[in-house]
């Protein structure tokens, strides 16, 4: 029987009509999506030293490597290539920075701690380590990102929200930020009844159609999920 | 008339006549969810058609066991549940004000009471929150809302009672009788 708040609910939630033209839109939007990005990752050089990632830039070239080395680069490949299809919000191959100046090393830190999806000002950075008024600095420091990508220095925009300058231009620029807009952050599996950080060897087992995305942990808990020990999802949400 | 599932078929083989008659026969219902989740109809559009291409561009991947509503509702809710998570961070960060809420002039009836549900709603966790839109916009069952989001028939009617409990309060708390 219905009882008065459901008769209001059922008032509240009347379907309403989207705005005209809504499948015409979307077919087109179909035939262009796709294209974007992907290609992107088969034009990099990326290097490595046994201790992890240690340069990617634009530009295919053929490096020496150590077998270590040549394992990373190929990790680092798939990584990226998980990104760019939407199957990836976190890396998780190691990164080799220990011949950068301490300075650019606190930059980078503030960088990675931007949520993935998420921008800041570059000033915002200045502040975070600690050199407020160094904001030049820390755009340099940016621009001169080893590994960019994986340390996202493309979620730093300029404070009057314009994009800014991109090792890969600012039209990369502009996509990433819109991929990762379009990319969930945590997924659960609907047989384990685990909920992950997209990207997971865990969670990519998992068939498509057995996901679903939560907004948080503690949302997942509540309705019976626990949270992965592998990609340990409550540090990252 | 045509089953929905054969609908589905012929959209996964490209017929975009049968996806724009799915896109009429689902596109309110999408979108009256999506905009009792989110707020603003801006983004709720946006989530309806970033669900729909998914749709598209996914039906050969569709499993004709599974209605085509439980498919068309788990794509569209894994976009607004994740649109929320977005706004938690950047409100941790930004303080922004909260998603505006349902403007009296866009909607018949009483917009004093829709704005008080609204209201009300914001306070049912986000889990039960969407249960609820689901169940109040298409009359789903407890064993489809299971399916959509992936949970226990019983986690569904615990989240339902429990979402329902704290709207009432809410309201009551709003009444001056």
């Amino acid at each position: 029987m219905k009882t008065d708040l459901d008769r209001l609910l059922v008032d509240y939630f009347q379907p309403e009509p989207p705005a005209a033209g809504l499948a015409r839109r979307v077919l087109r939007e179909a035939t262009v999506a796709g294209r974007e990005a992907e290609d992107l990752v088969d034009r990099l050089t990326i290097a490595a030293t046994p201790q992890g990632i240690s340069l990617i830039r634009p530009g295919r070239q053929e490096r020496v490597e150590t077998a270590a080395g040549r394992r990373l680069v190929d990790r680092a490949r798939e990584e990226l290539h998980q990104y760019f299809q939407g199957q990836r919000a976190f890396f998780s191959v190691p990164l080799d920075l220990s011949s950068v100046p301490d300075f650019q090393t606190k930059v980078l830190q503030a960088a990675g701690a931007i949520p993935f999806g998420q921008a800041r000002p570059y000033a915002w950075v200045a502040k975070r380590i600690g050199h407020p008024r160094a904001v030049r600095a820390v755009g340099t420091a940016l621009g001169k990102n080893p590994v960019p990508l994986i340390v996202p220095c493309h979620r730093v925009l300029k404070s009057d929200g314009g994009v800014g300058g991109y090792i890969f231009g600012t039209s990369v620029k502009q996509r990433l930020l819109r991929l990762e807009r379009v990319t969930p952050v945590l997924e659960g599996c609907t047989s384990t009844h685990i909920v992950c950080r997209v990207g997971c060897p865990q969670l990519r087992r998992a068939k498509p159609a057995n996901r679903v995305v939560f907004a948080s942990v503690e949302d997942a808990r509540s309705v019976g999920y626990r949270p992965c020990r592998i990609c340990r999802p409550s540090q990252a949400a | 008339m045509e089953s929905e599932r054969g609908l589905m078929r012929r959209v996964a083989r490209g017929d975009e006549a049968a996806f724009t008659e799915l896109v009429e026969g689902y596109g309110p219902k999408l979108l009256a969810v999506a905009r009792r989740l989110l707020g603003s109809r801006a983004d709720a559009e946006d989530a309806v058609q970033r669900a729909l291409l998914q749709c598209y561009l996914g039906a050969a991947g569709y499993e004709p066991r599974w209605a085509v509503s439980t498919w068309l509702y788990r794509i569209l809710t894994n976009i607004c549940v994740d649109e929320l998570r977005r706004r938690t961070v950047r409100h941790a960060y930004a303080a922004a004000p909260p998603a505006e809420p349902p403007s009296p002039f866009d909607a018949p009836g009483d917009a004093g009471r829709r704005i008080d549900v609204a209201r009300a709603l914001a306070r049912v966790p986000r889990e039960a929150r969407v249960l609820l839109a689901l169940h109040y916009v298409n009359g789903l069952g407890n064993a489809e809302l299971a399916r959509i989001r992936g949970i226990s028939i019983n986690t569904v009617k615990s989240q339902l009672a429990r979402g329902k409990s704290i709207l009432r309060a809410a309201l009551a708390e709003g009444d001056p009788a």
